[in-house]
């Protein structure tokens, strides 16, 4: 299968501060990718270089075969719905949609209609006075009716409540099913419970950097939360990579990445899930950047 | 594109028509009035050019202010229209609906700012039309289409204005990201580049004729000339402006004398017994000015120039909206 993303050591500055640091990752085609991180970790910058709308300061990425660019072909097979989701707030959703028509060259204005009068959303009235998730949903369909071969979707539920999420999440599932495995999603968002239900891709990325990517089975499968008896962990760390590591007086729980087969009876392996995956590695972000600051202070 | 561009602005569109048919109304009514006042002026002076001056004025009251109108169009389609057309959508950031449309920026700005440049256009020429068509009786009374005033409100400079005007609040907008900055930047912008073109520049546009006559003698020249500089010559090539205070110090002791209510003045004294002096001691009068036939190459000399540099402006601005990032 083809990948419709593929980034090599691609790289954003603004001024002097990395926003994204030598990002090298492949998204499948068909795949649902998460994208998670903490704020500020380089999400939206990555979601914007791939929509052709921030250029990179180096590395190179390639989207659905191609460079992002300036270029009709391109953006019509692209579906883009920023955090803040911009639509013109004193039109309607029918101007929007007469916009959409008038703009893209395989536009499915009923698609739009339909769905929106399935979510009793009305039409006629302007986007400004319409709830957020009810204006979500309105972005959503119009990203969609662009057929896009490529979704890229920027924390777009963050500012909905449960049922509006669920609703926003079904309409992605639906379009997912429509489209046949042409369609490639990748959406950023800080609720994993969320994604669980949708993705089978991830991203993570923490302090500008990609901590891992790759199919959620297969990382879940990787890795093993090892507990056992507070001791050197020399032996482990020497056949895994330890992402995480929290020890009490008696016991450690250490979250690894497996090198080979547990082989120390001491240590019981168990199964992560895709919430303590994620929160490791940003965890370990954050220890590395607490220890960089350690050795920041011992310098000086 | 034109379709986003019609929708987008036709409420605005249709407030600002409504607007200017009402000024236009104001315009031609009144101009009818000037009209009629001069022509019936003309016929009782018949011919005589004094009784033309002294005659009652032609307009009066706020009705005078018109003209300023051609600057005025201008520069409001500058900052309502030009300033936000980048800039507010990257504020409101419906730029990132507009530019993940099939439809590449450079496609998008053609479009926004194609259609606001044409419409400024046609606002500055619709105004400047009924303004000099009004002015028309005026210009002939004081022959004064040329002088700094009239010139910018008539002709097709004010179509100039307003392109510029425009241009620079697209441009202003797109560089500084926000459009209150950037509204800033048009009335600075254009009133600042107005004063130091006019009073700097137009002057200069092309060599000023200086025309040389007796002191005794007067000299106006013909047609809607605009004078530059006219005053008295001395024998040593020294230019003095008109008017007495400049001119006195300067005059040898004996034409002084002549000059009534000066301190040392004789019995006999009159103007023109200076002026006869003056002739006697080599002094000479000079005209400096721009000939009546230079009223359309400076017209469009000036609009030349402000249309130049909105292109300038709208050509930068496509290279920061190619360039950086959204």
């Amino acid at each position: 299968m083809s990948a419709a993303i593929e980034t090599r050591e691609l790289s954003k500055r603004y001024r002097r501060v990395s926003a994204l640091t030598d990002c090298t990752v492949t998204v499948p085609e068909g795949r649902v990718s998460a994208l998670v991180g903490p704020n500020g970790a380089g999400k939206t910058t990555l979601l914007r270089m791939l929509a052709g709308l921030a250029s990179p300061t180096s590395g190179t990425a390639s989207v659905l075969g191609g460079m992002p660019r300036q270029d009709p072909a391109f953006l019509a097979e692209i579906g883009y719905l920023a955090q803040e989701i911009p639509l013109y707030r004193r039109f309607t959703a029918e101007d929007h949609i007469r916009i959409g028509a008038h703009l893209n060259p395989h536009w499915d204005a009923s698609l739009v209609r339909t769905r929106l009068k399935e979510l009793r959303i009305p039409l006629d009235q302007r986007v400004g006075t319409l709830s957020g998730g009810q204006r979500a949903q309105v972005a959503l369909a119009l990203t969609l009716a662009k057929r896009p071969r490529l979704l890229l979707l920027d924390e777009p539920v963050a500012a909905l409540d449960p049922l509006a999420r669920r609703n926003f999440l079904a309409t992605l599932t639906s379009a997912m099913a429509d489209a046949e495995g042409t369609l490639t999603v990748v959406l950023s968002s800080h609720l994993i419970t969320d994604l669980e239900r949708v993705c089978d891709h991830l991203i993570l990325l923490a302090g500008s950097r990609v901590q891992i990517c790759g199919d959620i089975d297969m990382l879940l499968a990787e890795h093993k939360v090892l507990i056992g008896p507070r001791k050197d962990t020399g032996p482990v760390e020497r056949a895994h990579t330890v992402v995480h590591a929290v020890t009490t007086a008696r016991q450690s729980t250490l979250l690894v990445r497996l090198g080979g087969p547990v082989t120390d009876p001491a240590y019981q392996a168990e199964d992560v899930s895709l919430e303590e995956l994620v929160l490791a590695y940003m965890g370990a972000d954050e220890a590395n950047a607490d220890k960089h600051l350690m050795a920041v202070g011992e310098d000086s | 594109m034109t379709w986003l561009v019609w929708r987008q602005y036709r409420v605005q569109a249709a407030i600002a028509f409504a607007l200017l048919a009402a000024v236009a109304a104001v315009i031609i009514a009144d101009g009818i009035q000037i009209a009629s006042h001069w022509h019936s002026t003309i016929a009782a002076c018949a011919g005589n050019s004094t009784c033309l001056l002294q005659a009652s004025p032609l307009v009066n009251g706020v009705v005078s202010d018109l003209p300023y109108l051609s600057m005025i169009v201008p520069v409001v389609l500058g900052l309502l229209w030009g300033a936000p057309l980048v800039a507010h959508e990257l504020e409101a950031r419906t730029s990132d609906f507009a530019w993940t449309q099939s439809v590449t920026r450079m496609r998008w700005l053609t479009a926004k700012a194609g259609a606001l440049l044409l419409v400024a256009a046609a606002c500055g020429g619709v105004t400047a039309a009924l303004i000099t068509w009004w002015s028309g009786p005026i210009n002939a009374k004081f022959a004064s289409a040329f002088t700094p005033g009239q010139f910018d409100t008539q002709g097709i400079v004010p179509i100039g204005y307003a392109l510029f005007a425009m241009a620079l609040g697209i441009a202003a907008g797109t560089a500084a990201r926000r459009t209150l900055p950037a509204t800033a930047v048009v009335l600075g912008g254009f009133i600042g580049l107005r004063l130091v073109i006019s009073n700097f520049l137009r002057p200069h546009y092309m060599a000023a004729i200086t025309t040389y006559y007796h002191v005794t003698g007067s000299f106006t020249p013909p047609g809607q000339a605009w004078i530059l500089a006219q005053g008295g010559l001395s024998p040593t090539g020294r230019v003095v402006a008109e008017g007495w205070g400049d001119l006195y110090p300067a005059l040898p002791a004996v034409c002084r004398s002549l000059l009534p209510g000066s301190p040392t003045s004789k019995s006999g004294s009159s103007e023109s017994a200076v002026f006869s002096c003056m002739q006697a001691h080599g002094w000479r009068g000079f005209a400096t000015y721009q000939p009546s036939s230079r009223y359309w190459p400076f017209q469009g000399i000036e609009t030349g120039i402000y249309i130049l540099l909105a292109a300038v402006l709208i050509a930068a601005t496509f290279a920061v909206i190619r360039r950086r990032d959204a």
